[in-house]
């Protein structure tokens, strides 16, 4: 008896506590939730999201943000068709998706850079150098071995081993593949009239080529696979080391081999500022300069300039605001190895964002 | 309902992919290219529809992937099915049988991607340094092997609900004949489960067929060039589908879409094409058992 009326207060209490938590809760979502924000698009730009939520929205109550990851043409088309308010892609959007739909805009968030990781056992920790025009060969099937004359040039004192290359690319589309087959577009003219670029290839048939889903796939690819090569987003750094992958130098525009890091990849976004035209639809792949790494880019919010009130309108400003400024702090943007945006750019998205009505 | 349904899929399917039919032609289904053309060029007309310049899809390697692997995971399979099943029903005490066989049941409905986990974390690596002369253990033979293990349990569990049912009757007079063991099981009960035996295996293979996850993470997603050994790399349609549909989004003239409807179509055929020819078989097989025993 004495134990079943102890239980019974205690539930009492429980359920009292319950339903106040409750009210509480409702009361505080109610103002919190005035307008929602969705995002969705790159799995690359996800984590930066991630990190910029808590920050965002204790500074902004009045906005609630929804990320998910769903891939850069998720991104791009969701954004087109009103279904979320701010698409996430690596890639600006093309110029026939720009002419078909007027108000979208791209607007750059930070910048990100890409590295070409290999598995070569006994040289992980050499940085081979490597070109354009040798990876063009190497996933075009003209280059098969790593003892292979050209790789031989571009290293010299280096013991290549003569062992078959096993290329590995990404299988889903991705704004990784978009920028590594611009390099090899814009560094190798045979590259350019072949395969070209795209979010997907259509890969040149080679024996052995592996197709992996995702940065952790090509990551576990690589790493499973000694004497293959691959191309993993910059924010997949960290795991690269920890799976002791080699990163290679590559060779910018101006003959120099370079290694992604933030001065290098800084120098490449700096060589491009001027160029940058008012849409901000440009690739800063292969830039000019001595110290420019060659694989480095935008990543992009795609927004439509026509909101459907001015209250969504408004809240959008304020987030893609908030994420070029206070959002670009080395504190958010160091954790996923992102760069801030010059002050420049940072000008130009300020004009694009205003334009969100 | 369900037929409603059935038919409302299929419509969907046609009539969405209707314009990339026209433009692929019956080239469709044995050119070896896919290609999604340059979609950051302004389309081009061809053939009265607007496609990005170089646009081609073929889906060929993707028909042999799908095929070779889902009949690959049949081959290793039934064999397993057949043992398990039989061990079952013959050499485990009837007390701890219902145990044994929930568990073979409940390795049916362990999700698809726990498979491909495993099969990124344990067999790649194996058939990477133990079988594959190449050192890469991505591709046809890991792609088999996950679909054989996950699709065994459909068909042991079938086999299993039948060769349980087989009269005792028939059983005990095979024993009364002198029949050993082995004989009792092969000529006695195996030919009169045969027709389930099939109707398991066109179950399994259904599922095989369509199987995207774990495939996805282990076929090594081979594109532009057909298979030529168990470790060549492989895509299958399903998924291709998903691997693709990301991509196939930023085409502005929507034709890479359509065309990976029209792949959904493809897929939806073959499997159609599969369970009728095993209806056919399983019935003439019925009728030859009946003509036996007359």
């Amino acid at each position: 008896m004495k134990f079943n009326n102890i239980r019974r207060a205690m539930l009492r209490a429980g359920v009292a506590g319950l339903a106040v938590a409750a009210m509480t809760c409702s009361t505080r979502t109610a103002k919190a939730a005035d307008v929602t924000l969705v995002e969705t698009g790159s799995s690359l730009l996800y984590p930066l999201f991630n990190i910029w939520v808590p920050d965002f929205t204790a500074a902004n109550p009045g906005i609630r943000l929804t990320t998910t990851s769903t891939g850069s043409g998720a991104g791009i088309a969701q954004a087109i068709k009103g279904l979320v308010q701010v698409g996430a892609s690596d890639a600006y959007m093309s110029d026939a998706l720009s002419k078909k739909n007027a108000t979208m805009m791209s607007i750059p968030l930070a910048i990100s850079s890409q590295a070409i990781n290999y598995n070569l056992p006994g040289l992980n920790d050499k940085n081979i150098k490597l070109s354009g025009p040798i990876l063009a060969g190497i996933y075009s099937g003209k280059i098969t071995m790593w003892n292979d004359p050209m790789i031989k040039a571009a290293n010299a004192g280096l013991d290549l081993p003569a062992r078959v290359i096993i290329p590995v690319h990404r299988l889903d589309g991705s704004g990784d593949t978009f920028i590594f087959s611009q390099y090899l577009s814009d560094s190798t003219p045979m590259w350019k009239s072949g395969t070209g670029f795209g979010t997907t290839l259509s890969w040149p048939a080679i024996t052995g080529e592996l197709g992996a889903k995702g940065n952790t796939g090509m990551l576990s690819a690589a790493a499973a696979n000694p004497y293959s090569i691959a191309y993993i987003g910059v924010s997949y750094a960290d795991e690269v080391a920890k799976a002791g992958l080699g990163t290679a130098m590559l060779k910018n525009a101006d003959g120099k081999y370079v290694l992604p890091a933030s001065d290098t990849v800084g120098a490449a976004a700096n060589s491009v500022v001027t160029d940058t035209p008012t849409d901000e639809r440009i690739s800063m792949i292969f830039a000019p300069g001595a110290k420019s790494y060659p694989i480095a880019n935008y990543e992009y919010a795609i927004v439509n300039a026509t909101q459907p009130d001015a209250t969504t309108a408004g809240a959008i400003r304020t987030l893609l605001t908030w994420a070029i400024t206070s959002g670009n702090d080395p504190k958010y943007l160091s954790q996923v190895h992102f760069l801030p945006l010059p002050a420049a750019i940072v000008t130009l998205s300020k004009t694009q964002i205003s334009k969100i009505q | 309902m369900i037929p409603a349904a059935l038919c409302a899929v299929v419509l969907f399917l046609a009539i969405y992919s209707a314009q990339a039919v026209g433009f692929n032609g019956f080239g469709f289904v044995s050119r070896i290219t896919w290609d999604l053309g340059n979609m950051y060029s302004d389309p081009v007309t061809i053939r009265g529809v607007q496609v990005p310049p170089g646009a081609s899809y073929g889906i060929l390697v993707f028909v042999v992937g799908t095929l070779l692997s889902s009949f690959i995971a049949i081959l290793i399979a039934v064999p397993l099915s057949i043992g398990a099943a039989i061990f079952l029903s013959e050499a485990v005490p009837a007390k701890i049988r219902p145990v044994l066989s929930l568990l073979v049941e409940l390795v049916a409905v362990v999700p698809s991607v726990v498979f491909g986990l495993w099969g990124i974390a344990v067999l790649i690596p194996f058939i990477g340094h133990y079988i594959s002369p190449t050192g890469n253990g991505y591709g046809l033979l890991a792609a088999s092997i996950v679909l054989a293990l996950m699709i065994t349990p459909i068909i042991a569990t079938t086999l299993l609900d039948a060769l349980l049912q087989v009269p005792k009757e028939n059983r005990e007079s095979a024993f009364a004949l002198g029949a050993t063991h082995f004989e009792v099981v092969s000529k006695a009960m195996l030919p009169m489960v045969r027709a389930t035996l099939i109707g398991g295996i066109v179950l399994a293979l259904g599922r095989a067929l369509g199987e995207t996850m774990a495939v996805l993470m282990v076929s090594g997603g081979g594109l532009n060039i057909l298979p030529t050994s168990l470790f060549s790399p492989i895509s299958t349609i399903a998924s291709f589908i998903v691997s693709q549909l990301d991509s196939a989004e930023q085409d502005p003239t929507n034709m890479a879409v359509r065309s990976l409807a029209e792949i959904a179509l493809v897929l939806f055929i073959i499997t159609l094409a599969v369970n009728a020819g095993a209806k056919l078989l399983s019935s003439g097989v019925l009728t030859n058992v009946r003509h036996r025993k007359q």
